[in-house]
């Protein structure tokens, strides 16, 4: 049992390090070529202080031009190393960035309503941009870097020592010391760049709040108070930023100080050696070099764990969605004929996470196919939750619901989707053409068949009006229509798409009486045999419904035509009466 | 050679770091959106930006001039250094073993100096970038807060937040890391040639033939990878965008059955971006090889000729020595400025995006001279009032209203007839382009906006409320309620038995999307807003849509209170919501067609008539 779990924790547990592995070719030739530009590297000191002493120094100008042209080649040719070695790095990295970006996005399409709703929709945005892009930043630098410095600082540290083993002992004093420094600081920097990163996301949010939330700002006359919040959250920023900052900066001057102070040591230890007739003067210098490398690639490797320390977190966040199963599977039934009948059967639902508080309980309603049934419920009484349930942006708790005698949840979820649409609330538009928007319903469909679905929803009357008609390009989420231009532009789309089921989630509350009644019409004979499910507040629009179920806290509590309900039920009447006060007498 | 190489590797980090951070610029070029808003190649006034820049971080002035002094200090330093180490070589060459010591105290003391210095440069480099960045980021901020709405509505909010992110950063990484490099590079540069053109003029010349080699090679891989790098760029923005609108339209993704289609979409968008990218980093990648190695072709012909003139006995070989250290010291800030270069232009083009914003002309701009209104009665006429969103599609024509104080006037009309564009210009979200509005008898145009709107309680169509609590939102107008007040506010609105039953009362957080709250009892939180306000002024743009109506009923025999002595603008589409109205106007065409109470209106059988007839036709038998 237990060894049981933890397999499949095992299992669970996802790697990053798998999309590496279709490029595993590249990323190990990377460090190879780097291998090759190192020992080019390493041997250019040599060569150049061999240039000084047997060159310079002896005077031979033979020489100096050999050693000049072999360093030169070697040079060129650790340079076309250092080429290769940082085109394979980089192009197994993004690669690497271009397989996980598209994972992450693909498993972010597979998610359930309820997971997207809980990540909330800017941290998947930034999960998907910033993340992605700092863990492939990562990878490159991994390629190139890590590699690199160790081998330099192996190398480094080996050169020396060929030169003259009294030199070690300067490193045996200065690299605990330096690496003891850059622990101790990074120790201390690594929470407070979490910090940042909050503090950061904060001054974004009071910027986005106040871009989208502009009019009421203004309208409050809050523009003081929310330059006062602004300020609060990027003072903050800034002072954490400059703690950061305050730690950081004492790493250069540290490290510079050991690395020169070594360099005196160096010259001190050469100068007695010399002083001794053990050593010639070129290889102080030799040694000078070596040991600046050795220093250096210490260096490096501490700002590589700076970067490792923030390509954690990164990948912390990623794994997080990468991990996620979505919580709605998917069926096998394919079967996309039927009358498209709906039915809830004794249904319950809370939403995750609000534990105890059923937002339906018990449901019982059967939608028969063609059937026009509207609900009518107060705010909060668990309308959107209800229709929310057909086509599985959330699960039942209890109970189940039925389309076309089969459960939803048998259904493969294309067919169940395609069966019934759904018109939401706030209706969501596409950069694109307003032809484009409507084809999300059916992208095979004709120009004539986008301007027939238009038609029915009364959106052709205005589109055509527009001066590039249905090539009108429609931005960002469509603001450059309103509210009623918007909803009639979705409900093309949900009918373009010939469905069973149509389900309007209050989907035309923006709408005038006029129009609406015209919507409602052309849906009557043009769809006929479509069930439609409508969601309204207006009895005007619900009351020539077959049939009006009523729900109120999460219950049905009738389900009848409009004549039948208005006799017997109180609380029909009661909306009824509030709509509609007075106005029988004056129309009589 | 090796110290120049690992410069090399921290340029190689940081030209990194810039890159990921500018790597979430905003959307796409819009197709046809307004022109701002397309990805600029190049800055456009590069010198005047630089200036404006300098002028930025040159308000911070003694810590601007503290760095400043630092940094020669250290660059200064850093010239004796090499200077000392081939003396103390030569020393050693020739020896004077003894007087090795004394060159390596001197030595010690002045790096010992120098690190202190790199402590204090360190510490005022970051205060200078983050001042500026933060002095940067306050002004912008304020400044979008007093931009018109029009702003807000014609610009895409990605590419806003973009350029308060984004480009600032920018801005402060270049402040924080290129200004002080180049600096020092340039002393570094003049103090290197000054020292060598000492020991040897003729070394000197040898040495300067790699500088135009330099500086041809910066040149020309900079202006390949800028072009490869925009490219990258402006691909990544339209990744950005397709993520925002694909996950924050997710539900009609799901609902239309579009994960597929847009997964093939951003798998394209994609590839595109990588292939860019791995040939921009191609081109950066050579950079590094290609300096070094004309590095080391300078230190060739410098050894060949030092070796010469050694051997002819005109330079010594400690002074040979340091001058080869003098060439390596010698190539590396020219490196140092072409590597900045680029990231300089990046910044450059961020601070010109960012001072584009600024240079919009605010809605504050002549507050001064307008009149305060203190006790407003509630008088509105609108005068002759035209008014387009867009040139040549008018939405009023010649708009005429007389609103008296206290009235309750209700405007119906089909969708897009104007109705909301009325408590734009009301407001002066927007100012009209011909005739008046009058409040109280006195031009809107002449009384201040926060006066004016101060006066006004509006309750919008989509409502907005702030991620914070439920008690601080409906505070939002008047943040010195007083408990009670507050309590009245939700009991008014009819929120107060939701409210109380959320989690933590009146203290529950709000989410960002509001997700915990359904849409109507947003609207309802909205409506407590406008009551705790309690203005002169009512406006009510389609305030109760998503609420249901009995709710709405009962939250409207309150309004009938709240209304009495106070002017109402109410806009609806429910006739049961404004039939109680003492003036209805009916919009068409951008004019008054019909105006009248209920009863006249349908006895006219015009528009109206029908608008009623058609929501009750059910009822006629």
């Amino acid at each position: 049992m237990i060894i049981k779990s933890i397999k499949e924790r095992k299992q669970r547990r996802v790697k990053l390090s798998v999309y590496i592995k279709p490029y595993i070719f590249f990323a190990v030739l990377a460090p190879l070529f780097m291998v090759g530009e190192v020992m080019i590297d390493l041997m250019q000191p040599t060569l150049m202080s061999r240039i000084v002493d047997e060159g310079v120094v002896a005077g031979n100008m033979p020489i100096i031009w050999e050693l000049g042209i072999r360093m030169i080649v070697l040079t060129l040719i650790g340079g076309a190393c250092g080429i290769a070695c940082g085109y394979f790095a980089n192009y197994a990295a993004l690669n690497f960035g271009s397989d996980l970006r598209n994972a992450v996005f693909s498993k972010v399409m597979s998610l359930s309503i309820e997971q997207t709703d809980k990540f909330t929709t800017g941290s998947l945005i930034t999960r998907l941009t910033n993340d992605v892009t700092m863990c492939q930043d990562f990878v490159g630098m991994v390629l190139r870097m890590f590699v690199r410095s160790p081998l330099l600082f192996a190398g480094g540290l080996f050169m020396a020592l060929t030169l003259d083993v009294s030199f070690a002992l300067v490193l045996a004093v200065s690299l605990p010391v330096e690496i003891l420094a850059v622990l101790i600081i990074l120790k201390k920097a690594k929470p407070l760049f979490t910090q940042v990163q909050t503090k950061l996301d904060t001054v974004n949010a009071v910027m986005q709040e106040n871009v989208n939330g502009a009019r009421v700002v203004k309208a409050y006359v809050s523009e003081d108070h929310e330059i006062k919040r602004f300020d609060n959250a990027n003072s903050d920023l800034r002072d954490t930023n400059l703690k950061v900052m305050t730690l950081i900066s004492k790493l250069a001057p540290v490290m510079s100080l050991v690395l020169n102070f070594s360099i005196i040591a160096v010259i001190l230890i050469g100068n007695l050696q010399v002083e001794a007739g053990l050593l010639e003067v070129g290889k102080i210098m030799a040694a000078v070099n070596y040991v600046t490398i050795i220093m250096m690639s210490l260096m490096m490797i501490s700002m590589s764990f700076q970067s490792i320390t923030r390509a954690s977190a990164s990948a912390r966040r990623i794994r997080e969605v990468l991990k996620c199963d979505p919580k709605i599977k998917n069926g096998e039934i394919k079967q996309s004929e039927g009358e498209g009948s709906v039915e809830f059967k004794n249904v319950s639902f809370h939403y995750p996470g609000t534990k105890g508080r059923p937002v339906l309980k018990d449901v019982d309603l059967k939608v028969e196919g063609g059937e026009y049934v509207a609900i009518l419920g107060a705010t909060g009484s668990g309308k959107t939750s209800l229709v929310n349930l057909i086509t599985r942006f959330y699960d039942v708790n209890e109970g189940r619901v039925l389309v076309d005698g089969i459960d939803v949840r048998d259904y493969d979820l294309d067919i169940l989707r395609g069966k019934a649409a759904y018109i939401l609330q706030k209706s969501e538009l596409f950069a694109g053409t307003v032809a484009d928007n409507i084809r999300w319903g059916n992208e095979n469909a004709t120009d004539e068949e986008v301007r027939h679905a238009a038609e029915i929803a009364c959106a052709d009357e205005f589109i055509s009006e527009f001066n590039d008609g249905y090539d009108t390009y429609i931005d960002e989420k469509g603001t450059s229509l309103s509210g009623g231009q918007k909803q009639r532009i979705s409900i093309a789309r949900a009918i373009l798409r010939r469905p069973k089921i149509m389900i309007f989630d209050d989907s035309t509350s923006a709408l005038d009486i006029k129009t609406e009644a015209k919507l409602r019409e052309a849906l009557r004979t043009e769809l006929k045999d479509t069930t439609v499910i409508m969601i309204a507040q207006r009895v005007a629009s619900v009351m020539t419904a077959d049939r009006i179920a009523i729900i109120e806290k999460g219950t049905i509590t009738d389900c009848a035509p409009h004549a039948e309900l208005l006799e017997r039920s109180a609380t029909y009447r009661d909306i009824y009466d509030s709509q509609l006060k007075g106005g029988q007498v004056n129309v009589g | 050679m090796s110290a120049k190489k690992h410069t090399d590797d921290n340029e190689m980090l940081r030209a990194h770091e810039a890159q990921r951070k500018s790597g979430n610029m905003g959307g796409p070029p819009g197709r046809r959106g307004p022109g701002p808003m397309m990805y600029k190649e190049k800055p456009k006034n590069m010198w005047g930006t630089l200036k404006r820049l300098v002028q930025y971080i040159g308000k911070s002035k003694y810590l601007l001039l503290a760095l400043l002094g630092v940094m020669i200090l250290i660059s200064l330093l850093g010239l004796a250094a090499p200077a000392l180490q081939g003396k103390a070589i030569d020393a050693i060459t020739d020896g004077k073993y003894k007087h090795v010591f004394t060159l390596l105290a001197i030595l010690g003391g002045n790096y010992l100096l120098s690190s202190a210095l790199t402590y204090f440069q360190g510490i005022y480099a970051s205060r200078l970038a983050q001042k500026t960045v933060h002095t940067l980021r306050n002004d912008l901020f304020s400044k979008i807060a007093y931009l018109p709405i029009k702003f807000t509505d014609t610009h895409k909010h990605g590419d806003i937040m973009s350029r308060m992110t984004n480009d600032v950063e920018n801005v402060s990484n270049t402040v924080s890391t290129s200004i002080a490099s180049l600096f020092s590079a340039v002393i570094t540069l003049i103090g290197t040639l000054a020292v060598m053109l000492s020991y040897s003029w003729k070394l000197t010349l040898v040495a300067l033939v790699s500088v135009p080699l330099t500086i041809g090679g910066t040149a020309l891989m900079s202006s390949i990878m800028r072009k490869y790098f925009i490219r990258q760029q402006r691909i990544l923005g339209s990744l950005n965008s397709h993520v925002e609108e694909m996950v924050s339209g997710y539900k009609t993704v799901v609902a239309y059955g579009r994960e597929g289609k847009s997964k093939e979409q951003f798998a394209d968008i994609n590839r595109q971006y990588k292939n860019t990218a791995i040939m921009a980093q191609f081109f950066g990648g050579t950079m590094g090889p290609m300096m070094n190695m004309i590095g080391n072709v300078g230190y060739l012909l410098v050894a060949v000729a030092g070796g010469y003139f050694a051997l002819k006995g005109e330079i010594t070989i400690g002074i040979i020595q340091a001058f080869i250290l003098y060439t390596k010291q010698f190539t590396r800030p020219i490196n140092e400025i072409g590597n900045q270069f680029s990231m300089i232009i990046n910044a450059i083009a961020g601070a010109e995006r960012v001072f584009e914003i600024m240079d919009t002309t605010p809605e504050n701009a002549e507050e001064c001279k307008d009149i305060d209104v203190e006790s407003v009665k509630g008088n509105v006429s609108f005068r002759d009032v035209c008014f387009a969103y867009k040139k040549d599609e008018p939405v009023l024509k010649g708009f005429n209203l007389e609103v008296k104080a206290g009235e309750k006037i209700a405007i119906v009309g089909k969708t897009g007839s104007g109705k909301t564009t009325i408590v734009n210009l009301l407001t002066r979200f927007y100012d009209i382009d011909s005739g008046e509005i009058l409040l109280d008898g006195e031009n809107i145009n002449n009384i201040s906006k926060s006066s004016l709107r101060k006066s006004i309680g509006i309750v919008l169509q989509d409502t907005v409320l702030f991620s914070d609590t439920v008690e601080a939102n409906v505070k939002y107008g008047r943040r010195d309620a007083t408990d009670e007040q507050l309590q009245h506010a939700l009991e008014f609105a009819e929120a107060d038995v939701f409210v109380e039953r959320l989690p933590e009362g009146k203290d529950t957080k709000l989410t960002e999307s509001g997700s915990n709250l359904s849409v109507g009892q947003r609207q309802l939180l909205s409506i407590a807003r406008a009551v705790l306000l309690d203005p002169k002024i009512l406006i009510l743009d389609e305030a109760t849509s998503s609420v249901d109506t009995r709710t709405e009923m009962l939250i409207q025999t309150a309004m009938q209170k709240l209304m009495e002595g106070r002017t109402s603008l109410i806009i609806a589409h429910r006739l049961s919501t404004i039939r109680d109205a003492d003036k209805i106007i009916v919009l068409a065409d951008g004019t008054v067609a019909e105006m009248g109470n209920h009863d006249e209106l349908l006895a006219l059988k015009g528009e109206y008539y029908n608008l009623y007839m058609t929501q009750f036709s059910g009822l006629k038998t």
